[in-house]
């Protein structure tokens, strides 16, 4: 009676299988407990990967593909979930990736053990509904508690300290922690660069992130500009230039040919001749009218011909050709220039602006890459991962993700909640104070929503090799006798738990988040006791 | 594909039983029927469960409303598909009851299999059923409560109430109070006249709590596809002048089908003429929207680079590929004309608002128009995990928006918790024992199976639906008319004063309908069994799914 999934100690594939007996429909409780298990598989699964000493999951998928990632809705997408519920817990992580960035596992964990604990519930014959209203109920208390203990965190563009603390307690638990600073500084100088302080937003089409391999992670740059994989058209235009001012165009340089549909024969040599010589007055028409404009550097959205190419370069007028639709806005945006779809439109101030633009190689690669610095408009930028392996890049960029929603998350609300399981810990504690006033029955849900928010601190314990219980129990009894709401798992060992002084923070919307919707799709869950399939009738 | 708990539940029945005969055909229709109301049983009620169901797309629903899951079910039988359009016909008629009609019906047939099988001809149930259904329908008029809308503080507070009511038995039910303000507002927010609903728009933006969720005085779309350039235009006016097109700003050719073939490279300088003829036409029809003095410009169709970066250099915002029932609502809201063409824009086909803004929600970018002057028109913006969530959300809304506009119209309210089956039961019950003959029982039956209400929420509740039933039975002998199951004492209670309201209409249809379904299927016996001999009627969808064929 139960879902079967695999599981080796490397943390190969997971999936959760059929089992193949005879088909028999349940329903009622036995539903709901048959559900709950479900959902408490995928919630095990990623369990272990919680925390900075969480370990990561090696993902292939059918076509070979291997990803490796601590990445709590990275892991569930790329596993093949089958079971209906279980697929819900996969689409929480994912809400809480989509809003909030960070936080993707704890959620799930926090979702299976509310079901761990409802099944205990619906043991004692408590209806679903019930259970479910109590869980609402402590959820609103554990939000309120929230509120109440956040602190608030103090930054501007020249005190990032805060920031960088809290980017630096999501990326602890990441393939990056060996190059910590480098990726919290990255994280806060992205976000800060693009951030409007004042309306407290974070424009994400303006951070862009990319990666090549080569290298190693340390290699990292943010770039305040732009990067584009796209080299000068030409070998022998010159690799570096300043003070650029750019015609950023959309139109090809060529000959200009109609939309309508047109046919042209070519019947004589001198005919042939005629419009080569015709081709060539164009080009040099339109190469006058960027000199004219005074551009020194074209970047152009199309391509154009050896020929043209040739030209360009004698006439010492550097380009860029082949720059996709995203790349071209960017460049606008950052170089504060007007994109020009016809050379007859150019004008001086359509020219977009940029302090430099040189060609970089990177690694031992042939490869380069074209960088647009010191723009005129110094909104735009875009963080360069590099590493050995594909694989690495990738959990990097995601890693790099999570730590840039972070502090958003800060730009938008400047509270945090202490992490290491604090946070859990004292709501845990508050809703069992809570409780005490409750007569109705939603009393013991809302106990059973106080021990599933240890599970928290229980898989942090437990990750970093510490003896769960003792542990928990240990801080749970400080918490009460020193009235300390900071005190979590010290997951490495620093010798104290602490984590104001360990400077472990969480975003409070982060939290808030995980508690609102990890109770939400309890709920949910809790409430279907039926699940109903196409297919085949058996009569 | 299932592992064992996936099994479909499926309402089973083997082919072939006694179909040849007119009676067991009847029999067997009346079993499908019980069938079908049993998949739905135990979603009635604030403690009613939901189901979670997978089409063959793939596609998951969870939902508790009734003509929903019956609609997803693809119930074939012929008998069983009578319920499922009664509990669709509510929906449309009152949006809320699909349940119970479906429930009701169902039960009455099932208070009659014994009639039937004895051998009492169907006419003499079905003219039973018809007599109760109107003696019934009369009585909840008489009995129901009406408030007048003088006082418009206390009319709203019928509203929540009705829409409170219509929730509780949905996911959000731990939000009405957030949600039902945000229905009635949403309703008040309308025309009172014509109350069309349909200017109510719903967006849905997974993520965030369903707390989370806004009511915007206004249109609000997502934003559409953009081309390069689209950065770069402003995105908040005040007072802007609003210009609606169903028109494509691309460059193209001069004429579609046109061809021109130039002869000689001479001449090729032509190419130049056709290509600034090209030219010219795009920017004409720019030069010309711009010169209309707006400010956004939205077009069902697409709005290419060249445009989206034209509009950028004069501040212009622009949206292209805008969806019909968006850009409809927004004409509807800000006024003016969709234009079909941009040759002469005159001022009164500009439409205008008080305040135009993209805004972030949650991931999605919104484009939000707010103090239309024209129509009256809202959007509601909803949030939560899932997206199966947020769609059970709507329909929870939908429910009670119905509802609150139902209460609107009539003004009626009854008590729910099936405090108005039991009065109109026991008033029935009354009724018959003034009737001579089989009647009696039949009309007696009628009024036991209002019972199945109150039963129902009972057992989906856990309690001990005897002891409610007979407490409940009690009260109404006594005059308490409006005493029904109560979730909180677990028994019962005066449901009017706990402000358990519901319109009047949800009762009243759910009777007619319920019982002109059960006539329905009590008269036919033969007709039923040549629709299934025969290839599958037009209603067969070709999906071929869950299939439900009569019991036993
Ligand atoms: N140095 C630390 N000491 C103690 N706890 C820590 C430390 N750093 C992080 N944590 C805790 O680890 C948890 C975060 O773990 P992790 O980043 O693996 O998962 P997540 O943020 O829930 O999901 P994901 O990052 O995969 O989206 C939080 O509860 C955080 O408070
Ligand atoms: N607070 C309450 N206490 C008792 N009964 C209630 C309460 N709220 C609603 N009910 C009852 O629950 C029933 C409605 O249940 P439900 O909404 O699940 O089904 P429905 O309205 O028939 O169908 P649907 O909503 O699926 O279209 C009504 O009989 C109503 O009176
Ligand atoms: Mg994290
Ligand atoms: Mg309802």
């Amino acid at each position: 009676m139960s879902a079967v999934y695999a599981q080796d100690e490397y943390g190969r594939p997971i999936i959760i299988v059929r089992e193949g007996q005879k088909k028999q429909r349940v329903s009622g409780i036995e539903a709901h407990k048959s559900h709950i298990l479900a959902a408490r598989a995928v919630a095990n699964i990623v369990k272990t990967s919680l925390g900075p000493r969480g370990l990561d999951k090696i993902l292939i998928s059918p076509d070979g593909e291997i990803t490796v990632t601590n990445d709590g809705a990275t892991i569930l997408t790329q596993m093949e979930v089958q079971h209906q519920i279980a697929k819900l817990l996969v689409q929480l992580s994912k809400s809480q990736d989509d809003e909030i960035g960070d936080g993707t596992t704890g959620v799930v964990v926090m979702a299976g053990a509310l079901l761990e604990e409802a099944d205990a519930m619906l043991d004692r014959g408590i209806h679903p509904i019930a259970i479910a209203d109590g869980y609402e109920r402590a959820c609103n208390v554990a939000v309120a508690h929230l509120e109440s203990i956040a602190d608030t965190v103090p930054f501007d563009k020249n005190n990032t300290d805060m920031l960088m603390r809290t980017a630096k307690t999501s990326l602890g638990s990441k393939i990056v922690s060996k190059c910590h600073d480098k990726f919290a500084k990255m994280a806060v100088d992205a976000v800060l660069s693009v951030a409007d302080l004042e309306r407290k937003d974070v424009d994400f089409e303006l951070i862009k992130v990319d990666g090549k391999m080569g290298g190693s992670l340390v290699d990292s740059v943010l770039v305040k500009g732009v990067v584009v994989d796209k080299d000068f058209s030409h070998p022998q235009m010159p690799k570096e230039l300043k003070n650029c001012k750019i015609a950023i165009l959309t139109c090809p340089f060529e000959p200009p040919k109609p939309k309508t549909k047109h046919q042209l024969d070519i019947t004589s040599v001198e005919e042939y001749k005629n419009l080569q010589q015709y081709e060539k007055d164009k080009f040099n028409e339109m190469v006058k009218q960027v000199k004219d404009s005074g551009a020194n550097l074209v970047i152009c959205q199309w391509g154009f011909d050896d020929e043209a190419n040739h030209l360009l370069m004698q006439n010492q007028l550097p380009a860029v050709r082949w720059v996709g639709g995203p790349e071209i806005e960017l460049i606008a945006i950052a170089t504060n220039g007007r994109i020009v779809p016809r050379f007859a439109e150019l004008t001086p101030e359509k020219l977009g602006f940029a302090g430099t633009v040189k060609e970089v190689a990177f690694g031992t690669t042939k490869d380069r890459m074209l960088v647009i610095e010191e723009c005129a408009n110094s909104r735009a930028v875009t963080v360069f991962v590099r590493g050995g392996n594909k694989m690495i890049i990738d959990e990097a960029k995601r890693s790099l993700h999570d730590a840039i929603c972070v502090v958003r998350n800060l730009v938008r609300d400047n509270r945090i909640v202490y992490g290491g399981g604090a946070a859990e810990i004292t709501c845990s504690l508050a809703i069992e104070k809570a409780a005490d006033q409750v007569s109705s029955i939603e009393q013991y849900a809302m106990r059973g929503f106080a021990s599933a928010l240890d599970a928290i601190p229980l898989a942090l314990a437990e990750n970093s090799g510490l003896s769960p219980i003792e542990t928990l129990a240990d801080v749970k009894s400080r918490h009460a006798t020193e009235n300390n709401p900071w005190l979590g798992i010290d997951c490495n060992l620093k010798g104290s738990n602490d984590m104001r002084k360990q400077f472990v923070f969480d975003p409070l919307l982060s939290k808030r988040s995980q508690f609102l919707l990890a109770t939400q799709l309890v709920k949910m869950i809790l409430k279907i006791d039926d699940v109903i399939m196409p297919g085949e009738i058996e009569g | 594909m299932q592992n064992q708990f996936l099994q479909p539940q499926i309402i089973l029945l083997k082919e072939g039983t006694d179909t040849s005969q007119g009676r067991g055909q009847l029999l067997s229709n009346i079993n499908a029927c019980i069938a079908v109301a049993d998949s739905i049983r135990t979603t009635l009620g604030p403690r009613g469960m939901d189901k979670l169901i997978v089409d063959n797309n793939g596609k998951v629903t969870i939902s508790n409303d009734g003509a929903t899951i019956l609609r997803l079910l693809d119930i074939v039988h012929p008998a069983g598909k009578a319920l499922v359009d009664i509990s669709r016909s509510q929906d449309a008629e009152v949006g809320d009851g699909t349940t119970s009609v479906t429930l009701f019906a169902a039960e009455l047939l099932k208070e009659v299999k014994l009639f039937v099988e004895e051998g009492l001809p169907p006419q003499v149930i079905i003219k039973g059923f018809r007599r109760a259904s109107q003696l019934a329908i009369n009585y909840i008029k008489e009995i129901a409560v009406s408030v007048e809308r003088k006082n418009e503080s206390e009319f709203r507070d019928l509203l929540e109430k009705c829409a409170a009511t219509a929730m509780s038995s949905k996911l959000i039910h731990s939000h009405k109070d957030f949600f039902k303000k945000m229905v009635v507002d949403a309703v008040l927010h309308l025309d009172q006249e014509s109350l069309n609903e349909k200017l109510i728009g719903v967006k849905k933006v997974p993520g965030g709590g369903m707390q989370d969720s806004l009511f915007i005085n206004g249109v609000a779309f997502k934003k559409t596809f953009s081309y390069a350039g689209f950065e770069q235009q402003p995105k908040s006016f005040k007072y802007p002048k609003i210009l609606c097109l169903n028109v494509e700003l691309e460059l193209k050719a001069e004429k579609d089908n046109a061809e021109v073939r130039v002869e000689q490279v001479s001449v090729s300088k032509e190419y130049q003429a056709i290509v600034d003829a090209e030219w010219k036409i795009i920017y004409d029809k720019l030069e010309k929207i711009s010169n209309s003095g707006a400010k956004v410009v939205l077009s069902k169709l697409p709005i290419g680079d060249l445009a989206t970066q034209f509009f950028a250099d004069r501040d212009i915002f622009c949206a292209g590929r805008v969806g019909a029932d968006d850009l409809g609502r927004v004409i509807k809201a800000v006024g003016g004309v969709i234009q079909t063409s941009v040759k002469d824009i005159s001022h009164d086909h500009l439409g205008v608002c008080d305040s135009f803004e993209e805004k972030q929600i949650g991931g999605e970018r919104f484009n939000i128009f707010e103090g239309c002057p024209k129509a009256k028109t809202c959007t509601l913006v909803l949030r939560g995990g899932a997206e199966q969530f947020i769609a059970e959300v709507e329909r929870s809304l939908h429910d009670a928006i119905m509802i609150v506009r139902r209460a609107i119209k009539n003004k009626s309210v009854v008590a729910g918790g099936g405090a108005t089956e039991m009065e109109i039961s026991k008033y029935l019950r009354d009724y018959s024992r003034t009737v001579e003959g089989k009647q009696q029982m039949v009309i007696a039956s009628f009024a036991k199976s209002l019972e199945v209400i109150p039963r129902q929420l009972c057992d989906n509740s856990g309690f001990d639906a005897i002891d409610v039933l007979n407490k409940l039975r009690q009260k109404h002998a006594q005059g308490c008319k409006w005493f029904g199951v109560d979730m909180e004492s677990e028994s019962i209670a005066d449901n009017f004063e706990k402000f358990v309201w519901e319109p009047a209409l949800v009762k009243t249809n759910m009777i007619s309908s319920a019982s002109e379904a059960a006539c329905l299927i009590l008269s036919v016996d033969e007709t039923v069994k040549n629709a299934q001999s025969q290839p599958p009627d037009a209603g067969m969808p070709g999906r071929g799914k869950t299939i439900l064929y009569g019991i036993y």
